[in-house]
């Protein structure tokens, strides 16, 4: 019923009500407790028009629920990781909030005990109707340890792809036709850019992750979606290894484009957010990284958005991707009360009617968005849902391969550099990931 | 003449500094042995921690990433030492010999630096490195030289130089504001003395006021040689230790062990040993820069 009150052509402000009351409704029954007063919420929406639309959420949730007190903390992704599990673990942290997935982070946190199941919540509000399982998987921790198997901990408000921003007007004047149909094609297309003296690629590695998104991107295009049981495996540990001839190329073909000037001139002394901005200014033909960009990328109608193409013969390519980090509820949310309004107010986060707010402000949100919303899609979004469908379609939403370990993020961090400048031989690199993976795998 | 209460024994006088005594040491002596204690153990922050003895410390010994956040940190004390204490020496006989107007003014524009906090020094520098805006490398390619216009901070050659200059800068306003009051302290005679005894310019600097110099000089290194190892916001705010760790420095490390990796007690190891560091460097200057207290004319 809920959903068909959703779907129905009501007017927005009509279904928003109709959300915000069934919510209510179903928090009370849920409960039938005495409600929290006081909800704290951590999240990490920190930048300009992200912080606008929580302000938004937040504000119609509290209109629903006029005798709370919603005491919201924004925190930068680094920031939240760092304090988050220090915070709960010492009781004065957050009843709600978002963390990341993976060994690091949302494992730890399980392992302790200090993340509430939410199995309960996604039975009574339907939560696995509006996302597929393999997405509900990476929120996923057994009691031993195991990713992607177990309990349910947390539950995702946007979709995330790794895919190609590319600037159709730089492409044109370089006379590369589109559309790229192959990787093949990419890796010509560079070499025509190049050839025009112009920049292929826009990346920035001083700070952020894009070299991980290249890195990534282009080894997991070369997987065929009925081929990824091996990178499922390693990413939730149980086993596997990142000493693959695939990973060893990928890191060669990165390698070489960076030492043959493909990269943005002072790439090194740049960050991620500031090739972004370079970009979105006309520089560079192409740009890997998340669609968490298109805020920044609708800035300029020449750039576009797709998966990194596939080699030949590679049917589904599959793309770095998933989901942004988990709404999650915390130890800290003690009373039955208060983990039913969590309940309640993750619910709102991951409703089709937060899901428009997200689309309307330029982001791909995870639920889906219904067909009669009333909204204006960018080209841009229009694209990024389109890929999101096909994607979940063929299975072919890959992984970050940083959740592998909890240290997995830094020895990337440590050694990319290192490849890009030609001081580490790409299978050094591979070999440095794959000693990191070993070692995680043996202290568990 | 009566006697102050406070002229009473240490014994009787202690409860008046027992609510200082209580915040110093909860606020200093708590955490330092908390560090100690915890740097014995294997600890993620969050569950109870397992006692290993000097297990941490074993690794340390082991461990090529700490030693190249020490050799960093070596040849970051050029720049947070011995540039600006060299260059205020030069810079303060040089500004000694101007009008007091003049001295005054140019004293105030070095020093100002020193008022900044380094995280904010960090960020503004951080932007004038920056190869696409910075206007560091705008005026390198304004005058034709493009190709020196390097990415200062993505650099591994020059990363180094580029973060430990930002300290030079700091830190030599302050090394010359010392020195200068140092200068005060001279007795004048004694340059009137080399002057009669035909002592000129560098040979005066060099017999007389280096020498004279020297407890201003200690307390300078002191002082730079401390804020050297227990460098961070300055290398956090512009490189975060990266790229690839050639500006990791032991405290970045001891952050990233801590914050990042949840190794709370090897974190607490690194930050052990750079206070034994501290504390060993700082002996070794007392030890070494002693002034010479048959000049001193105070």
């Amino acid at each position: 019923m809920f959903r068909r009150l959703i779907s129905c052509s009501a007017s927005p402000a009509v279904r928003r009500s109709a959300v915000l009351a069934g919510a209510a409704i179903i928090g009370f029954s849920l409960s039938g407790m005495v409600r929290a007063e006081t909800l704290t919420v951590w999240d990490d929406h920190d930048s300009e028009s992200r912080a606008a639309v929580m302000a938004e959420l937040n504000g119609r949730f509290k209109e629903a629920h006029p005798d709370i007190t919603l005491d919201h903390t924004i925190r930068d992704f680094a920031d939240l990781n760092m304090t988050l599990k220090l915070a709960v673990s010492s009781g004065d942290g957050p009843d709600v909030t978002k963390v990341n997935q993976g060994a690091g982070a949302m494992g730890l946190m399980v392992k302790e005990h200090l993340l509430v199941p939410v199995d309960d919540f996604i039975a009574e509000y339907g939560w696995d109707k509006n996302q597929s399982e393999s997405l509900l998987a990476r929120d996923r921790w057994s009691d031993k340890g195991e990713f992607g198997v177990g309990p349910t901990y947390g539950i995702s408000s946007l979709a995330e792809i790794v895919g190609l921003y590319y600037n159709e007007k730089v492409l044109a004047d370089a006379g590369v036709e589109l559309p790229l149909k192959s990787f093949e094609d990419l890796k010509a297309a560079a070499d025509k850019i190049k050839e025009a003296g112009k920049t292929p690629f826009m990346i920035g590695t001083a700070k952020g992750h894009l070299t991980l998104h290249m890195l990534a991107g282009i080894t997991q295009a070369h997987i065929d979606a009925s081929d990824r049981k091996a990178l499922d495996d390693l990413v939730y540990g149980h086993g596997g290894t990142f000493d693959t001839p695939g990973n060893v190329e990928s890191a060669k073909i990165v390698q070489d484009w960076a030492q043959d000037g493909y990269f943005f001139n002072g790439y090194q002394g740049i960050s991620g957010d500031d090739a972004v901005q370079l970009f979105v200014s006309g520089e560079g033909a192409f740009l890997i990284s998340g669609t968490w960009y298109f805020g920044d990328m609708k800035a300029n109608p020449d750039i576009h958005f797709m998966p990194i193409p596939g080699p030949k013969g590679v049917e589904h390519p599959l793309s770095v991707g998933g989901v942004d980090l988990a709404w999650a509820i915390t130890s800290i949310a003690k009373e039955d009360g208060t983990k039913a309004l969590a309940g309640e107010y993750i619910n709102y986060m991951v409703s089709e009617d937060a899901a428009v707010t997200w689309a309307k402000a330029g982001y791909l949100p995870a639920s889906s968005v219904p067909a009669d919303a009333d909204i204006e899609v960018t080209p841009l979004l229009s694209e990024g849902i389109k890929i999101w469908k096909s994607l979940n379609e063929n299975n072919a939403i890959g992984h970050y391969p940083d959740w592998a370990s909890p240290t997995m993020l830094k020895t990337f961090d440590d050694n990319t550099p290192l490849l890009l400048a030609g001081q580490e031989t790409p299978q050094e690199l591979i070999d440095k990931l794959d000693a990191d993976y070993q070692a995680y795998m043996k202290s568990k | 003449m009566s006697r102050s209460p406070l002229d009473a024994k240490v014994s009787s006088n202690l409860i008046f500094i027992l609510p200082g005594l209580l915040i110093y040491g909860s606020l200093v002596f708590g955490p330092i042995i908390a560090a100690l204690v915890l740097s014995l153990t294997s600890w993620n922050g969050i569950s109870a921690p397992d006692w290993i003895g000097f297990g941490n410390y074993i690794s340390l010994i082991a461990d090529e990433v700490f030693f190249k956040s020490l050799k960093n940190n070596a040849i970051l004390m050029i720049f947070y030492c011995a540039v600006p204490v060299c260059l205020g020496v030069a810079l303060a006989a040089l500004v000694w010999n101007l009008k007091q107007k003049e001295q005054l003014a140019l004293r105030t524009l070095l020093f100002l630096p020193y008022i900044m906090p380094t995280a904010v020094l960090g960020i503004i520098w951080h932007w004038l490195y920056n190869p696409a805006f910075g206007p560091f490398n705008q005026a390198l390619k304004l005058v034709g030289l493009g190709d020196y216009a390097l990415p200062w901070l993505g650099d591994f050659t020059f990363v180094l130089p580029a973060v430990g200059i930002v300290a030079s800068w700091y830190f030599f306003g302050f090394c010359m504001v010392l020195f200068l009051s140092g200068m005060q302290r001279i007795d004048p005679s004694l340059f009137e003395a080399a002057k009669v005894d035909g002592a000129r310019g560098i040979r005066t600097f060099f017999f007389i006021t280096l020498p004279l110099l020297l407890p201003e000089i200690r307390i300078a290194l002191l002082l730079t040689i401390i804020a050297s190892i227990k460098s961070f916001d300055l290398i956090f705010t512009m490189t975060r230790g990266g790229p690839a760790n050639a500006t990791l420095v032991p405290n970045i490390y001891m952050y990233q062990l801590g914050f990042q990796l949840n190794r709370y007690g090897y974190a607490a190891a690194v930050a052990i040993v750079g206070a034994i560091l501290i504390f060993v460097v700082n002996y070794a200057v007392h030890r070494l820069v002693r002034p010479n207290h048959a000049g001193d004319a105070s």
